[in-house]
């Protein structure tokens, strides 16, 4: 399936290595969401899923998540990864600080990349699995389809320091 | 500031319980795994102390370094535990690592991208999870969570290297090309270790660092260890220094090397590696 996508050109996740993505970079996208979420973003069936699969937490309404940990929680208690995950997939004016996401979250980043193109910034080598992908690193302009080769792009070019 | 300190921090749904040993401490990992209630915790105690219903056991203070003013904060502290999540600005900069640097406290740092102003160590470098034992509170309504070192390098791997790489190009350096001959190469420093690895087209690798101040570097090598075909073994004593002063070959100096959280102070040494240099020295 991911094959084919790569071959047809579809869409595709797009990732800076780095401090300064540009314009409409939002650094801290945990207070971000705090200010600007939707109700309607909070109970859309993939934030829905996200916050399962992420939190472990089940969707009451727009304004209560009843988590296994913390009891019920307002959406403000959400992680910080799957309040980025929820801004990548509902907000597409700005760019958003992926860092906030562990490696939990990368299949996730990688559904939403199959729908339309997505960009985010990463400051560090997040594990996108071992299944082939297909990511375009946005301070070279290579597309990469494996870790391996995300890893040599970033080495090679020193994204990343070093 | 010296010592290692025990936290314990709960309220009547989560509790944490974790031991903080050195200057810098980085906590990273995957989302939803509680750091961010823990630092969310800590800022409420700090602000309402009991009266935030959080019970915070600790023998010295616990604070919270935010956007605003960190610098003043930081400055105006003294044998304190400083934690920082990671929606800080500023823990990249320049400035940041100036301010922890002869700090009279210890810092927690919430991040996942590496940190290159500071020297942390591999060994405080940790995940959170849920305790694994947490049978023991059978009943409990509560989540124990706790730290786990995020990186095992122990491991007991067999190689006969076709290369062997060490980040020292000093004495340390000397030392391993006398053990390994003509093999051995320094990188010059351990941004380099990295890049080096990447190059070299030798299959059997060998690479010693500082594991005291290779933290920066550590998900990096890591990542790249886990991804090629290349066999790469990673060997990281805290500093070839702490090797001679474990040792015991310079007079009885291993006690050193095992409470070093009672001697290494954060006021004069940035990281373990410059105090172990500092202690064989004089």
């Amino acid at each position: 399936m991911k094959t084919v996508l790569i071959l047809k050109g579809g869409p595709m996740l797009s990732i800076y290595f780095g401090d300064d993505p540009g314009e409409g970079y939002i650094f801290n996208p945990d207070v971000f969401f705090n200010n600007m979420y939707e109700d309607g973003w909070i109970t859309s069936a993939v934030s829905r899923q996200m916050i399962q699969d992420i939190d472990g937490s089940e969707v009451v309404g727009a304004h209560l998540i009843e988590s296994p940990f913390l009891g019920p929680i307002p959406p403000e208690r959400l992680s910080g990864g799957v309040k980025t995950l929820i801004l990548i997939a509902h907000d597409q004016d700005h760019i958003f600080n992926a860092s906030a996401c562990g490696d939990n979250c990368s299949g996730w980043l990688l559904r939403l990349a199959e729908d339309r193109d997505i960009v985010i910034r990463l400051g560090y080598i997040m594990d996108l699995g071992k299944e082939p992908f297909s990511i375009k690193v946005l301070n070279t302009g290579k597309v990469v389809h494996t870790m391996l080769e995300l890893d040599e792009e970033i080495i090679g070019a020193h994204l990343l320091g070093g | 500031m010296l010592g290692r300190y025990e936290i314990r921090i709960y309220n009547k749904r989560v509790h944490y319980h974790f031991t903080i040993k050195r200057n810098i401490t980085v906590i990273q990992g995957d989302s939803a795994t509680g750091k961010t209630e823990l630092v969310r915790m800590i800022a409420d105690y700090e602000n309402n102390k009991e009266s935030s219903g959080i019970t915070l056991l600790c023998s010295r203070p616990c604070v919270v370094i935010e956007n605003a003013f960190w610098k003043e904060k930081i400055s105006s502290l003294s044998q304190c535990i400083c934690f920082i999540d990671e929606g800080a600005a500023f823990l990249k900069s320049k400035g940041f690592a100036e301010a922890i640097k002869h700090s009279d406290n210890y810092f927690v740092l919430v991040t996942r991208d590496s940190l290159e102003q500071l020297p942390y160590s591999i060994e405080e470098i940790y995940g959170m999870r849920q305790e694994r034992e947490s049978q023991k509170y059978k009943g409990a309504k509560r989540v124990y969570n706790e730290l786990y070192p995020l990186y095992n390098v122990k491991a007991d791997q067999r190689l006969l290297p076709d290369v062997v790489l060490t980040e020292d190009s000093n004495a340390g350096y000397m030392f391993f090309k006398d053990v390994f001959g003509e093999i051995c190469e320094t990188a010059g420093g351990k941004s380099n270790i990295l890049s080096r690895l990447l190059k070299t087209q030798e299959q059997e690798l060998l690479a010693i660092v500082d594991g005291a101040a290779f933290g920066p570097e550590m998900a990096g090598v890591m990542r790249y260890i886990r991804d090629t075909d290349k066999r790469i073994v990673l060997y990281a004593p805290e500093s070839f220094e702490y090797l001679l002063l474990k040792a015991d070959i310079i007079g009885h100096t291993s006690p050193v090397t095992e409470e070093t959280y009672s001697y290494a102070d954060s006021r004069r040494y940035f990281s373990w590696e410059e105090f172990y240099t500092d202690y064989l020295v004089r």
